[in-house]
């Protein structure tokens, strides 16, 4: 047991960054002369921000300053808002293939009272790694079962993990079971058609909201039946319409099913990973289902399919009036790699959508959708200061990062990868090799 | 052979078949018949009508028109019948899984059976008989069921007795692979195929290594024998046949593969896929068994569930059936088996095919005729002659047509009813008497039930619970619903029946005075596909597979020459003969050459990926610590989607390597994307051999969970031994050959030393002939590996991965190691908790060359924006940058002196890039190879537009046959192996 508790220790220390949270703005601080892309106003070239207390208290140019405003000149840069990673474990695992470090899957089917953010270690080394290119906020989603618990948006900087939530909870999260009908095929003869298990599946989900329901009903009449129950309690805030249903459905029947449970049930819905969803795009517009659409960086799902439409997919939803927005991939294999989130908005770009959608898709689109558009997704007056500055498109992988604010507070930009970085350099330095 | 040996073979045979004494009384059943005045097919094509066949003892004494029927003969009529040759079952598997003798001159492998003999495991079972008979079968080539060598296959009557006709007819062999759950080697294909190439030379060693050490006694060990191997051994020898057992075109084509290698005779047990890649499997010549498997009909009335179908999937259904007629256009010989098709469903596919393309007299060959002829039998069965056994089918109608019926079988001069021959059908009108009045009866039959009525003058009752069985025949009918029905019971003439009715109140009569009219259900005719294969078959596949290459100009565009000369603006650059002709300004065209307008388009190389497991059936054989024998280019699947899906992102070569799931692991194939092309035109000769190695957490299983804990090594030090003992035995190997070649007096007694690929492979690395890519991802193993390579005095070709090559990224150098990396992964095992994506940049900065690989066959589609991270991570220049995707590799593969680069004389392959290749919305519009486009922005939605033409045609004729609920779907290989797997997941 000694070892066991030696070697999570180690593990921490391990896993523990080195970078150091920003305080409290203290005082105002103007970006000056660069081009900020607003996202809900166009960009502005040779513009200023200004932010105080967290906020942007302006944007224009020839701003009225107080004395103690900051400077930062940003001629030849460009702002933009925080990228939003709208699916993720961040927090929830530091290494993949070490159970140790993984804590996003709770055991059981039915988990819907865990909390993403209560296990958030914000000293992650993924953390530091993910903000270094712009993504400075990021929805930590517990993963496991039928209904896996809530998610909860974090801001990926912060002292502890309560410092670090910027809204919780935000969705309850339920992967959608497979209604795939097997079909026979050769090679066994006893082989029989399965029978067709969607049904029993959905009833189970339902089984589970009226029971919800009922426990409602108790709770609130005060009923001297009522007793507590923690998973059933976990289901409030959604049965209420507080939190959207956060429903991860891929193929198509899947989608379908899930879209008509949430209309007959009468339940907020949000669609997670929807590879199929250009399918269906006329039932998503018509029942005003949101898409989170995780599949820019994938293969078609069927053989015949065309090459490029994981990337023409968002395309389809915004032709179509869709609300959507673009994700990494939801596996908890790319968490490590969220950073690379403006690609995928790229690759959907490269491939039709306009490159203002394209951002949009990463920023205030995906605030939209996890209901936080008030307070960021893009620079408009009185939204939090979040944001970055970069020497060029944040969709293009040249770009680099130079600044980033978090609610007002400046972020190390510094991580794991950089320290090791220049390490090494003076490694091959000493030995003369570099310069 | 000449006939009397024939007869004496077959009497000996005959006496001893009755070398049992009998247990009572003996039983000596009459042989001597006359079949009189049948329709009689001497063989296929040769019909004589109303002819005698004479049978005596077991044997066609005679048969002809208008012969001296002997005294003793029986006759029998046989008029209105059609008699065919015995049918031959070509594939009859007959279990042996549990007869499975471990004797102690067994191979070490369970798997190797060769020495087992159909004709000693045989059982004779009943009701698999039966079923056989019931088709027209009377000869079965029964094979073993389970192996990989499966054993020798024999020629039986499908009589009781299981008499044996003929031993020893073909070495049956099977792709058997049992998957990653297996432990026991081997449990992946290609390491299938390697144990049947080692065993195949093994099996020529031994035989002289016995003659050795029986001459010499005195010089050499005594051997332990292996039965298997050595019949093997004499089985090469005398050019017996090879029977491969085939679930897949492209697996035809790979026991081609081997059989060239081998010199071997080769058969085939076919797919019914074989119309796909016809005319080489044509060029083999092999004679092939074919199934008639055909796919039922798919239910896709759901619309969503119809996706589920792909369109070579639904191309098949439609195909299928006409695979039988394509292989006698190609002159492929064939013979039919049952196998794996339930109750009629043979005889059905049969009629279907003869119905749409085949002809009757092929169709006959297969099942007689050719098969015999193959096995050896041909002057003993399949036709109806003279000294032939009497083994014959005899049918009321025509066997390929519907609606004719199997009567008998003859086997062996014994007949075996197969349907009773004295009944009568009910059906018609009858005028029917009861006691004394008159009655009109009519009977019909739909299905297997019957339905009647009986008219008194206008009034019609309608009988219920009608049965007829055999001869016997019983109704009930009401004439007043107030009254209980009256019941009758009758026997059946044939144009009369009688009975009583009432518990035998009452007689009645019937005679027979008419046909009912029956409504014929129009069926429409089925009718030859007038579908064409499309390479590969499928979506997006080209209806001629041998593309040309085209005398190409782009003008005007910018160029990255990833050479010396750089980036090139405003350049045109020809393309000729598949070459790079000229790059320079102003270029005049050809009137032949196809003129691109290069303006604002950007010209690069095609890009390589350097580690890819895209395009093979097979990744991972990781049974055992060293595999060094299996090799990727035994499993290309030239029609892996994901060739064409990264041709799109601009790829054109791809380094397909084994998995990382043992420390030395198998042999990799560096592949051209030639889209459409077999496996075999994937290949790329020119590239340097090489071999996947791999070290850390995969190989010691860290990852695999706990039932995975005893397989050496389990540490990084054990990696290490493993290593060294591995190269010293191979250096001990090589020293033997040596020795061998070098004093033959010394060793001309002596047993010659055994051929071992994997030994040989190893030897190929000492020597510098085979490059090692190994899978790597720590300072401390990667430094291990240079110091093993170095004491054993060669050079690492490539590290993969190599996450931690940033820490040593001089000894990297000093050694002359390459490192092919990822551009950015991290953290998802411990052993990568400190890559960086500066790792690139930091070792080409020391002066490592250093390329970018996908491992996936997603992130393949995206190298050119993967190489841009170059510049973010580490500041590479864009030129340094874009190399990591293409000359770096190409040097890496020891292929940069064909291409990698836009240099005159190199390969023409080349991608056109609509802007700036890493800017974030370029899109690869144009892919080149060889001079040849295999992927243009235009030429895909052609193929979008004619797929989506093709899959609603094929929907609409589907849908108008309509679903068929019975009988199974055939899912093909290749369909099911789109799934892919990269070598950093877990398995």
């Amino acid at each position: 047991m000694k070892i066991f508790f030696g070697f999570i220790f180690l593990l921490r220390c391990l896993f523990s960054s080195d970078q150091i949270p920003g305080s409290n703005q203290s005082h105002p601080i103007l970006i000056q002369g660069g081009t900020i892309h607003t996202v809900s106003e166009g960009s502005l070239e040779g513009s200023d921000l200004l932010f105080e207390n967290g906020k942007i208290i302006a944007i224009g140019k020839n701003l009225r300053l107080s004395s103690e405003t900051k400077i930062i000149n940003a001629v030849g840069q460009h702002v933009f808002p925080g990228l939003i990673s709208a699916a993720s474990t961040i927090g929830l695992q530091e290494i993949g293939a070490v159970r140790a470090t993984r804590d996003f899957a709770e055991v059981g089917d039915v988990n819907p009272n865990v909390r993403a953010n209560v296990s958030y270690n914000p000293d992650s080394e993924l953390i530091p790694v993910s903000r270094s290119n712009g993504i400075l906020l990021a929805l930590s989603v517990p993963r496991s079962g039928l209904i896996s618990g809530t998610s909860s948006l974090m801001m990926l900087d912060g002292w502890t993990w309560e410092d670090a939530t910027m809204k919780h909870p935000i969705g309850l999260h339920l992967f959608w079971p497979s209604m795939n009908v097997s079909k026979p095929h050769g090679g066994n003869k006893k082989e029989k058609k399965k029978p067709d298990t969607r049904l029993k599946s959905i009833q189970k989900i339902d089984d589970l909201i009226q029971n919800a329901r009922a426990y409602l009903q108790l709770k609130d009449s005060k009923s001297p039946s009522f007793k507590h129950d923690l998973r059933l309690e976990g289901m409030l805030p959604a049965i209420m319409g507080e939190i959207p249903f956060f429903v991860h459905a891929n193929e198509v029947r899947q989608i379908e099913a899930a879209v008509y449970w949430s209309e007959r049930q009468n339940l907020k819905m949000v669609l997670v990973g929807g590879k199929d969803s250009w399918r269906v795009t006329q039932l998503l517009k018509e029942k005003e289902v949101p898409v989170i659409y995780t599949h820019v960086h994938s293969l078609p799902m069927r053989r015949y399919e065309a090459f490029d439409q994981p990337f023409i997919t968002p395309l389809q939803l915004f032709k179509a009036g869709v609300k959507f927005c673009i994700s990494n991939s939801e596996s908890s294999f790319q968490t490590p790699h969220i950073r690379n989130l403006p690609y995928h908005a790229a690759k959907a770009s490269s491939y039709g959508l306009p490159h203002n959608e394209a951002l949009r898709s990463i920023t205030l689109s995906t605030a939209e959708i996890l209901g936080v558009s008030e307070n960021v997704g893009s620079l408009e007056i009185g939204k939090d200061a979040t944001f970055f500055i970069s020497d060029g498109d944040i969709l293009d992988i040249r770009t680099q990062i130079n600044q980033a604010f978090i609610q007002g507070k400046s972020v190390d930009l510094s991580d794991r990868h950089k320290m090791l970085y220049s390490k090494y350099r003076k490694k091959y330095q000493q030995k003369g090799i570099l310069k | 052979m000449p006939k009397h040996i024939i007869l004496i073979t077959f009497m000996t045979w005959f006496v001893l078949g009755q070398i049992k004494p009998p247990e009572g009384l003996r039983e000596n059943s009459p042989g001597v018949w006359a079949l009189d005045g049948g329709d009689i097919f001497i063989e296929p094509g040769n019909l004589k009508e109303s002819a005698t066949i004479i049978i005596r003892d077991g044997l066609i004494e005679k048969v002809g028109k208008n012969i001296d029927i002997p005294k003793d003969a029986s006759i029998i009529n046989m008029s209105g019948k059609t008699i065919y040759p015995g049918f031959i079952d070509s594939w009859v598997e007959t279990s042996v899984n549990k007869r499975t003798l471990t004797l102690h001159d067994s191979h070490w492998n369970v798997k190797v059976q060769s020495g087992r003999e159909m004709s000693r495991m045989y059982q004779p079972d009943k009701q698999k008989i039966n079923s056989l008979q019931k088709l027209g079968f009377t000869t079965a080539h029964t094979v073993p069921d389970s192996g990989i060598f499966q054993g020798q296959t024999a020629v039986i009557q499908l009589d009781e007795e299981g008499t044996v006709l003929s031993s020893k007819i073909a070495q049956a062999i099977a792709y058997e692979v049992d998957g990653w759950g297996s432990k026991t080697y081997p449990n992946a294909l290609l390491g299938v195929v390697a144990l049947i190439r080692q065993t195949l030379i093994d099996a020529d060693w031994y035989n002289s290594a016995i003659d050795q050490t029986e001459s010499y006694p005195e010089f050499n060990e005594p051997l332990n024998r292996n039965g298997d191997l050595a019949s093997l051994g004499h089985w090469i020898q005398s050019k017996k046949p090879f029977l491969f057992e085939t679930n897949h075109e492209l697996s035809a084509l790979r026991s081609f593969n081997i059989s060239n290698e081998f010199n071997l005779n080769v058969w085939l047990k076919g797919s019914g896929y074989e119309y796909r890649r016809i005319s080489e499997i044509a060029s083999a010549k092999p004679f092939v068994i074919l199934p008639l498997n055909f796919p039922i009909t798919p239910d896709i009335s759901d619309p969503n569930q119809a996706l589920s179908y792909t369109t070579a999937e639904l191309k098949h259904w439609e195909m299928a059936p006409d695979n039988p007629a394509e292989l006698i256009e190609y002159n492929i010989p064939m013979g039919f088996t049952s196998h794996g098709l339930d109750g009629k469903e043979f005889q059905n596919n049969l009629r279907r095919t003869v119905e749409r393309s085949l002809s009757e007299t092929d169709a006959l060959a297969a099942l007689t005729t050719i098969p015999a002829k193959h096995m050896g039998l041909g002057d003993r069965i399949g036709k109806i002659k003279a000294g032939y056994l009497a083994n014959l089918t005899i049918v009321d109608g025509n066997y390929f047509k519907k609606k004719s019926e199997l009567l008998s079988v003859w086997i062996g001069g014994k007949e075996v009813s197969i349907k009773p021959k004295y009944n009568v059908n009910p059906e018609g009108k009858w005028n029917l008497n009861i006691g004394e009045r008159a009655y009109q009866l009519e009977l019909k039959k739909t299905g297997k039930s019957y339905s009647g009525t009986i008219i008194q003058d206008t009034t019609k009752f309608k009988l219920s619970k009608i049965m007829v069985s055999g001869r016997f025949v019983s109704w009930m009918v009401t004439w007043d619903p107030t009254s209980s029905p009256s019941r009758f019971t009758g026997y059946l003439f044939t144009s009369t029946m009688e009975g009583t009715a009432n518990d035998e109140q009452l007689k009645w009569s019937a005679v027979r005075s008419g046909e009912t009219e029956k409504k014929e259900k129009k069926k429409t005719s089925e009718t030859r596909t007038e579908l064409s294969v499309l390479y590969p078959e499928g979506a997006y596949g080209w209806e001629n597979p041998s593309l040309e290459e085209k005398t190409v100009l782009v003008q005007n565009a910018t160029i990255w020459t990833c050479d010396k000369q750089g980036v090139l603006k405003g350049y045109d650059i020809l393309f000729k003969k598949g070459k790079i002709s000229k790059i320079s300004k102003n270029i005049k065209p050809s009137r032949k050459a196809m003129v691109i307008d290069g303006k604002g388009k950007h010209v690069t190389p095609g890009l390589i990926d350097c580690h890819s497991h895209s395009a093979a059936f097979s990744i991972n054989e990781g049974t055992q610590s060293v595999t060094a024998e299996v090799r990727i280019q035994d499993v290309i699947n030239s029609d892996d989607i994901a060739i064409y899906r990264e041709l799109a992102g601009g790829l054109t070569m791809a380094n397909i390597l084994h998995g990382s799931a043992n420390t030395i692991g198998g042999q990799n194939a560096v592949i051209k994307l030639r889209w459409g092309s077999s496996p075999g035109q994937l290949l790329y000769s020119n590239a340097v051999k090489g071999i996947k190695f791999a070290l850390g957490e995969n190989v010691k299983q860290s990852n695999w969970g706990d039932k995975h804990t005893t397989r050496y090594p389990q540490t990084r030090m054990g990696v290490e031994q493993l290593l060294r003992d591995a190269f010293t035995s191979a250096v001990e190997y090589k020293n033997e050959w040596r020795d061998y070649q070098n004093s033959p007096k010394k060793w001309k007694k002596k047993v010659p030393p055994k051929r071992d690929l994997e030994l040989e492979a190893l030897v190929e690395i000492l020597e510098g002939e085979r490059q090692i890519h190994c899978h790597s991802y720590r300072q401390d193993e990667i430094l291990m590996l240079t110091r093993v390579a170095e004491d054993f005095g060669f050079t690492i070709g490539t590290f993969q991965h190599i996450l931690e090559g940033y820490k040593v990224a001089d000894r990297l150098k000093q050694h002359g190691a390459h490192a092919s990396t990822f551009s950015d992964w991290w953290a998802y095992k411990y052993e990568v908790i400190d890559a960086i994506p500066y790792n690139g940049a930091l070792m080409t900065d020391v002066g490592v060359n250093v390329s970018f690989n996908s491992d996936s066959g997603e992130l393949a589609r995206r190298m050119n924006t993967e190489a841009a991270k170059g510049v973010k991570y580490g500041g590479l220049s864009e030129e340094e940058a874009l190399k990591l995707v293409t000359l770096n590799p190409a040097i890496q593969l020891g292929i940069d002196q064909w291409v990698g680069s836009l240099e005159k004389g190199k390969d023409a392959d080349f991608v056109i890039w609509s802007e700036h290749p890493m800017s974030p919305t370029a899109v690869c519009e144009q892919t080149w190879i060889d001079g040849i486009q295999y992927f243009s922005l235009e030429q895909d939605r052609e193929f979008r537009k004619r797929d989506k033409e093709l899959r609603e045609n094929l929907m609409g004729k589907i849908l108008k046959v309509g679903g068929d609920k019975k009988g199974k779907e055939w899912k093909h290989k290749e369909e099911e192996s789109t799934k892919h797997i990269h070598c950093q997941e877990e398995f």
